[in-house]
């Protein structure tokens, strides 16, 4: 039951964070099938409602300049910590209210703030949670998902 | 025609990102004031005058709801329609804005096509960029 259930918020999420990059940063991901490594920071925001539960992104250096520079028209020496620290936060933001919409649109959540770290945490995986790793020309990310309720 | 809208939002990414896609639009922006919440927006409006405000939801100090309530109640300010862009868009969350007055809701991440819509359809304006009454007006004139 409980894997069923994982793989429908699996799938949701996926959704999610292909609309949002493509719409929103014009990079175009890829599903891989084995995990990535080489990841260089995370962005994570919490949600509280009749479920609840956390979204992690995990973010190569190469991806985050390439959303900015897609989205903000930015050179590379023009991107700072402080641009890649705000844009991670805020895909890390969109991608969650994107998959609560998909969730139930009826359901009122509440959202913590996004938080980012320059280094990725702790990548094992609880029961309730699942991971999925993407290419894209500009680089790769991550996404991890755990629930509960 | 061209426009004066206020964008209010606190991540700087976000309001250079707002900004880039109206100005993909076409849609024509005159001055385009930024704030990066509901205090500061309030701020900016006793020195500037605006046709529209583009708001977060969620921004420390004074989120959307509050600034919402605030424009409402002053007489000068009351009218300015105010679009909401949102992350999440629960159908209550949508109600209790509507309730407050919010003109109209943009989710994120959305298409320049979308935010030229809802700008032209809160300010009342049509594809031409030109008032809607100012163009019976016109018609009325012609003779």
């Amino acid at each position: 039951m409980m894997k069923e259930h994982m793989k429908k918020i699996e799938e949701m999420t996926r959704h999610s964070i292909f609309e949002v990059f493509e719409k929103m940063f014009y990079v175009f991901l890829e599903h891989l099938d084995g995990e990535c490594g080489e990841y260089d920071m995370e962005a994570a925001i919490r949600f509280e409602g009749f479920m609840s539960g956390e979204i992690r992104i995990l973010l190569s250096m190469d991806i985050v300049k390439a959303m900015i520079h897609n989205m903000l028209g930015l050179k590379e020496d023009e991107i700072t910590i402080q641009r890649m620290e705000d844009c991670s936060k805020e895909a890390v933001n969109v991608i969650c209210g994107n998959f609560l919409g998909q969730l139930d649109s009826a359901k009122v959540f509440n959202l913590s703030a996004p938080i980012f770290k320059e280094q990725p945490g702790d990548l094992e995986l609880t029961e309730n949670a699942c991971r999925m790793d993407f290419d894209s020309d500009g680089g790769k990310v991550g996404l991890i998902i755990k629930v509960k309720g | 025609m061209s426009f004066n809208v206020l964008i209010v939002d606190d991540s700087n990414s976000m309001r250079a990102v707002i900004k880039k896609i109206i100005s993909i639009s076409g849609f024509k922006i005159d001055q385009c004031i930024e704030a990066v919440n509901g205090k500061e927006a309030l701020e900016a409006l006793t020195d500037n005058w605006v046709d529209v405000i583009m708001s977060d939801i969620n921004m420390p100090e004074m989120n959307g709801f509050e600034l919402l309530k605030r424009l409402k109640k002053d007489n000068l300010l009351k009218d300015i329609p105010v679009i909401m862009i949102t992350t999440e868009s629960s159908e209550k969350r949508m109600q209790d804005a509507f309730n407050l007055g919010v003109k109209g809701f943009i989710k994120k991440p959305f298409l320049p096509e979308e935010i030229r819509k809802i700008l032209y359809e809160v300010i009342g304006v049509n594809d031409e960029g030109t008032y809607e009454e100012d163009r019976g007006d016109d018609e009325a004139f012609d003779f």
